[in-house]
């Protein structure tokens, strides 16, 4: 078999280990790990309408994976009754942000300048995170919408981190190390993560120094979240799927291996 | 069907096709992408700094000060010629030089200070005669004998002696590890973007789901 066709047969293979689960899907059993335990008391301890910023601090690529996160902890806000301010740092996460938190909001019930609002995209970073502990309103004069945010009933009791009792950023890049630099150390803010499985490993040091208090990762992460909300959602639905497909990738790189093992000991003609 | 829904399907597909071979629509979805993604930031850039920050303070309130950073903006397209570069540096040592003082300590208190402050806690609790369980000392010797042969791995002018090199060798050792945790993270991630394109696939397309 030449090359070409080699990885044309692993594709194929990888297709059908995720297709094949997510049409006959099974549930499985998982349990939560202290991690996303920590970042569901987090939010289950806060007292009744604190306000909670969340940051869309991701690109339309990973919203497969950000997506089933997002609705987990939205959801979760919104049922204890938490007032949510969202933002977006990056470009491509703002509609999406606002998508997700406007679907969420009204499957709960909450009033658009009283329950949440949405305050949109504000490029250059460091300055947005830095700005927002002086002055929410002074960073964001108008929200997503374009209505001025010292008019929104939320900002009544609104002015800065002070008065925020958790900053969620769920996002699929370095962004809370940013979070991490720019509100945590200056301005000793409470910070919960969200991210692509891809950025976990690089976040298990700030969680163990405490400098972020709950991390959740990737589907898994959604998964477990879900379990502990007693929830249905995008998690568990494609826990299986991923779980099948990472046997089916170890079991490819297990024949690889040994497939280049002989190749190594007599060359193909 | 909504007709969302099939443009969608084009352009998955499109992509896909890229996994049998390079082709005329896949290049077709590549490029749609880019476009989309450079068009959509540019508005958006517009929309919510340019108008709020400039256009609107300098001719809707006539505030002057707006001519300020309408100024260093402009001089930096200065440096797109060559003989108008100098122009442009006034701008950009204003930007390298609030951003570095900026982020120079901030860095240092979040990513160096407080990561040496978590390495050093659990000892100076062991110091303090804090009742610890032996799971919890296996684990900081753990995590310190990695610290420390990362760090001496990392050390380039180190003298290649024997201990050193053994000691630098553990560090390796500790990078696959991190590195093995990376890489599954990463395959587990991009599974997962497969799922949410397969779920659209069977579920939104063609119902099966």
């Amino acid at each position: 078999m030449t090359r070409t066709n080699t990885r044309r047969l692993i594709f194929l293979v990888v297709f059908l280990g995720v297709a094949l689960p997510l049409i006959f899907n099974i549930d499985l059993t998982h349990h939560a790990t202290p991690e996303t335990r920590q970042a569901y008391t987090n939010i289950e301890s806060l007292p009744d309408s604190a306000i909670v910023l969340v940051s869309f601090d991701f690109e339309a690529s990973s919203w497969a994976e950000i997506k089933p996160l997002a609705e987990v902890l939205l959801a979760h806000v919104f049922a204890r009754n938490l007032r949510v301010v969202g933002v977006s740092l990056f470009a491509e996460g703002t509609t999406l942000g606002e998508q997700i938190l406007a679907a969420i909001a009204a499957e709960k019930g909450r009033e658009y300048g009283v329950d949440y609002c949405y305050l949109g995209y504000r490029p250059q970073y460091v300055a947005a995170i830095l700005g927002m502990g002086e002055s929410i309103t002074a960073e964001f004069p108008a929200d997503y919408y374009g209505a001025p945010t010292k008019n929104l009933p939320l900002f009544a009791d609104l002015h800065n981190y002070d008065q925020v009792n958790l900053v969620i950023s769920i996002a699929d890049g370095s962004m809370p190390t940013y979070w991490t630099e720019y509100a945590v150390a200056p301005y000793g803010v409470n910070l919960e993560v969200a991210l692509t499985a891809t950025m976990a490993t690089a976040y298990y040091p700030y969680l163990s120094s405490g400098q972020i208090s709950g991390l959740l990762a990737g589907l898994k992460g959604a998964a477990e979240y879900e379990l502990l909300l007693k929830q249905a959602g995008g998690g568990k639905r494609g826990l299986f799927a991923q779980s099948v497909s990472q046997v089916v990738i170890m079991l490819v790189i297990i024949a690889g291996n040994v497939a280049d093992y002989f190749r190594r000991r007599k060359p193909w003609k | 069907m909504e007709i969302s829904t099939l443009v969608a399907v084009f352009f998955t597909m499109a992509i896909f096709s890229f996994l049998y071979r390079d082709n005329p629509f896949y290049r077709l979805a590549e490029h749609v992408l880019i476009g989309l993604s450079v068009g959509f930031t540019l508005v958006l850039l517009f929309n919510s700094v340019l108008l709020p920050k400039l256009f609107q303070p300098l001719f809707g309130s006539h505030d002057l000060w707006s001519l300020i950073p309408l100024a260093l903006g402009l001089s930096m397209f200065a440096g797109l010629k060559k003989s108008w570069g100098s122009y442009s540096k006034p701008a950009l040592a204003l930007m390298i030089g609030s951003g570095a003082g900026v982020s120079i300590p901030a860095m240092m208190e979040a990513r160096v200070l407080r990561q040496m402050a978590s390495a050093i806690e659990p000892f100076s609790r062991m110091g303090a005669g804090e009742s610890v369980g032996l799971w919890f000392i296996v684990t900081i010797l753990i995590s310190l004998i990695g610290v420390a042969t990362v760090m001496i791995y990392f050390f380039y002018t180190r003298p290649e002696t024997k201990p050193v090199t053994f000691v630098s060798q553990v560090g390796i050792y500790f990078l696959m590890v991190f590195f093995g945790a990376t890489f599954g993270y990463t395959v587990t991630s991009r599974l997962t973007l497969l799922i949410g394109r397969l779920e659209f696939l069977l579920g939104d397309f063609l119902g099966l789901i």
